[in-house]
């Protein structure tokens, strides 16, 4: 446990009910949410790292519960259908417009959130790494639109997303963090969890850096690590929140609430299949001179270099 | 459009509605700055080929010009999976299908586009529809 000592008071009053609601348990998103989400936040800022805020939610559900396969037809635990992000488009808070952010943003992360909005601005465009494939990576999972299926198992979590067939794993047997002298940074980390009260808790650390969306949002450092506590709300539903730590953009957690909602499937016709960038040429996609993005080379036309006026274009018909 | 009629349990209120609010997402897995979003070009022709794939799908639409040559327009949706969300399946667009396709042309003056809409035997089609969010039943 690193909570300090003089923070402990604090959570006597975030669980003490004459106060308000305790936030060690699920709040709903419901008309209390402009005085719970704060709360959140400000629950998450009482952690010195996303470890720490993750054993003490641990030691609060006192080390979780072992699901069953008997278990997994319980509604909290029956994740099945196909699902996409609720809403928030390319916003990583889904509660505001993509153009803005609630980080708290270090100096680092200011500027780094700066350079993306002055490359906007001179050239109206951007290049994303996911054009060619690359996985968004965590924590800009959360906000990729597309098909996505949770898998519950006792042992473990499957968090799939069609987009490049990208696929996060929650380690709920019992497993610790892979040794700091034997891990290595990899798109979606390493995740371990427990199950508490129907919540799937869990820490991800060992991340690659990136950013939480193209456009204006922030960037984030590879000592990017992410506590989620996801919750099926309702028959349809899932919910999670995030609280993203790092050191480097973010001078305090940030905290949003995630959401996925299972679509109408009646004909079942709605699948995640493979996703490759190199199926269809059409889909090639380059950095233009100015770092925006272009497509080089079409198959319905003979010569595009002729055609195109861009020089980017030109260049690649020569590569 | 044989699939279609599930999406008549949406208003064309809210169709209309959810096209403009989901304009930003209209290329979701790369940036949108090869076309002119200012912009908007309209042809009609004849399907040549529905490739219909991940991560984006192409309409290819054989457009016949003036002087009888023919121009290849490419159309660039979203994958299999929004498409079908949205009510386009592959099997509803074969070579041949008449149709007058609207998008925003690229910027460099080839003949290609983000597909807006189109019309189909008198329907029309909104590649951008599959973005919307619709709820299984509880």
């Amino acid at each position: 446990m690193q909570v300090s000592i003089l923070a402990l008071p604090f959570f006597a009053l975030l669980t003490n009910p004459v106060f308000g609601q305790d936030t060690t348990v699920w709040l709903d998103k419901d008309a209390s949410w402009a005085v719970n989400k704060p709360r959140l936040q400000a629950f998450g800022e009482e952690f010195d790292s996303a470890l720490a805020l993750y054993q003490f939610l641990e030691q609060q559900a006192e080390g979780g519960e072992q699901l069953s396969l008997e278990m997994l037809t319980e509604p909290a635990y029956d994740w099945s259908g196909i699902f996409t992000r609720t809403g928030g488009g390319l916003s990583f808070d889904p509660d505001i417009r993509a153009s803005e952010t609630t980080a708290k943003l270090t100096n680092s992360g200011i500027a780094a959130r700066q350079a993306k909005i002055d490359q906007l601005a001179a050239t109206g465009g951007e290049y994303d790494p996911i054009s060619d494939c690359r996985p968004p990576g965590h924590p800009r999972w959360a906000t990729e639109p597309f098909l996505h299926e949770f898998i519950v198992t006792p042992d473990q979590t499957w968090l799939i997303n069609e987009m490049v067939n990208d696929v996060r794993r929650v380690y709920t047997d019992g497993s610790t963090h892979t040794l700091p002298e034997d891990a290595y940074a990899s798109w979606n980390g390493d995740t371990i969890g427990f199950w508490t009260q129907g919540m799937l808790v869990m820490h991800t650390m060992y991340l690659m850096p990136g950013q939480y969306q193209r456009g204006t949002q922030p960037d984030y450092s590879n000592q990017v690590e992410v506590v989620e506590r996801w919750k099926k709300v309702d028959g349809i539903t899932l919910e999670a929140d995030y609280w993203v730590f790092d050191p480097i953009n973010l001078s305090e957690p940030w905290y949003s609430r995630q959401s996925w909602t299972e679509l109408a499937n009646e004909d079942n016709y709605l699948r995640i299949r493979y996703w490759d960038c190199g199926e269809n040429q059409n889909n090639d996609i380059i950095t233009t001179f100015d770092g925006t993005s272009q497509f080089p080379d079409f198959d319905f036309i003979e010569n595009d270099a002729a055609v195109s006026t861009d020089e980017a274009v030109k260049r690649a018909s020569q590569q | 459009m044989k699939y279609l009629n599930t999406m008549k349990r949406i208003s064309c209120f809210a169709i209309t509605l959810f096209s403009l609010l989901i304009i930003p997402l209209a290329n979701a897995h790369h940036s949108a700055s090869m076309f002119d979003r200012s912009s908007i070009v309209e042809v009609s022709g004849q399907v040549r080929e529905f490739q219909y794939t991940n991560p984006h799908s192409w309409l290819l639409v054989d457009v016949t010009n003036e002087d009888g040559s023919v121009t290849t327009w490419g159309f660039e949706a979203e994958g299999p999976s929004t498409l079908m969300r949205a009510g386009i399946r592959k099997g509803d667009l074969p070579a041949g299908t008449p149709i007058t396709i609207r998008g925003n042309p690229m910027k460099d003056g080839r003949s290609a586009g983000a597909w807006i809409d189109a019309v189909v035997n008198g329907e029309s089609v909104n590649p951008r529809n599959g973005f919307a969010v619709i709820p299984a039943a509880e």
